[in-house]
């Protein structure tokens, strides 16, 4: 095989592993992936070390005379379940059916500009998961509707400071703080409301599910770098959240308004 | 049983709102809803039957992990596009509030007793999913070995 190929092959490979990456997959599935498509082409010797920041790859030929290996460094990681989906089948695809290098490419291209549901909606689903947890959390009707607002607010709120690039942790401090800041000032004004339902609601927006979920999982396939990476940034998250919401409930005190 | 029932939809509101934000795929939208909701019922069922919010955790992260593993199974794609979702309604968010409440109050008797459960809490959604990853792992091995002796 030539060098030209084989580089090639390598690119496609660690595309698909950068998009599932990003979206959210566990490292067991990104290094499968990778290798997977590699075997499929022909090249015997892989070796893949996935990290949440970066995935490095190392093949060689029969020969082991001719050793490449490519490093691809992973910035910003939204989830995005349905790409991985998407890359699942992809490579499911690429090692059955003989599809050429540059085809593999053009699809990859196509799945990684996908879009998430328009704005709108997702704006409604937040506050859908706001007003349920806080009414799931004890809350009643005039919760359920603060909440639902208190959470598209929020939710705006975290993807405006996402286009600024801010990073994970000031994003959950300042939502939090925002949806504190909304759910005391509809406790002042509205009767029978009560903050610490709304806020726990809209805290939920923003709880590192994902993060726990993965750092399980990796930990299980025996990626222990990578498990306690997502692990930490778990726990910070949820430190932003609380630290977010209880700054505003205290300086409000202090303000002199009602609370604790 | 209203109550439950009204937990139920509920449950499946909110984690139609994760999926929505998640992007899990149309064609994956109910199985992942159901999934979703189940777990937060058998949460409810069992604090109510047991009254212990980890036992409760790891009953409902066993019962996530189950279902999304045959889901994955079924519709043949991903189990991660199941458990998140899924799990998201089982983070002891309120416990993580109302920790941070007591700390502000400097009630701290009180704040580590609720800490102390959100911890446990998080600890037993964990060990739930890695049994029922574990299990499942064994299984589809049996199954595999079962079927190339057969």
């Amino acid at each position: 095989m030539d060098k030209k190929k084989q580089k090639k092959i390598l690119i496609l490979a660690i595309q698909a592993g950068k998009i599932m990456m990003k979206s959210g997959a566990e490292i067991y599935r990104v290094e499968d992936t990778i290798t997977r498509i590699c075997k499929a082409c022909g090249i015997d010797y892989v070796n893949v070390f996935a990290t949440p920041t970066g995935i490095f790859v190392s093949i060689d030929n029969e020969n082991g005379d001719d050793t490449v290996t490519y490093i691809k460094r992973i910035k910003s990681s939204e989830t995005n379940l349905s790409k991985i989906s998407q890359v699942n089948d992809f490579s499911r695809k690429f090692t059955t059916t003989d599809l050429s290098v540059e085809d593999g490419m053009k699809m990859l291209d196509e799945i990684d500009a996908e879009r998430k549901y328009p704005l709108t909606v997702r704006i409604i689903g937040a506050g859908f998961v706001a007003s349920c947890f806080s009414t799931m959390f004890g809350g009643n009707v005039i919760d359920f509707l603060i909440a639902f607002i208190a959470g598209m607010i929020c939710y705006v709120c975290s993807r405006f400071l996402e286009k600024f690039e801010v990073n994970f942790f000031i994003r959950g401090l300042c939502c939090c703080a925002l949806a504190a800041f909304l759910a005391l000032v509809a406790q002042a004004s509205v009767d029978g409301a009560g903050y610490g339902t709304i806020v726990t609601g809209c805290l939920m927006l923003f709880v590192p599910g994902v993060a726990i979920t993965n750092s399980i999982r990796d930990f299980l396939s025996g990626d222990m770098v990578s498990g306690l990476a997502r692990m930490v940034e778990a726990i910070l998250t949820a430190v932003a959240l609380a630290a977010g919401s209880g700054i505003v409930i205290k300086l409000w005190y202090i303000a002199g308004g009602f609370g604790l | 049983m209203m109550g439950l029932l009204l937990q139920f939809v509920l449950a499946v509101f909110a984690t139609l709102g994760f999926a929505i934000i998640f992007r899990v795929p149309v064609r994956h939208m109910v199985p992942c809803v159901v999934v979703g909701a189940l777990g937060w019922v058998t949460y409810e069922v069992t604090l109510y039957c047991i009254d212990s919010a980890s036992v409760g955790c790891f009953v409902a992260a066993c019962a996530v992990g189950l279902l999304s593993t045959v889901c994955a199974y079924v519709f043949k794609d991903a189990s991660t596009i199941f458990v998140i979702p899924g799990i998201l309604c089982l983070v002891p968010g309120s416990k993580i509030f109302q920790t941070m409440e007591a700390l502000l109050l400097h009630e701290m008797e009180n704040a580590a007793e609720i800490g102390l459960q959100t911890l446990m809490m998080a600890g037993s959604i964990a060990i739930g999913l890695l049994t029922v990853g574990a299990v499942s792992n064994i299984a589809i091995k049996i199954v595999k070995k079962l079927r190339t002796i057969v």
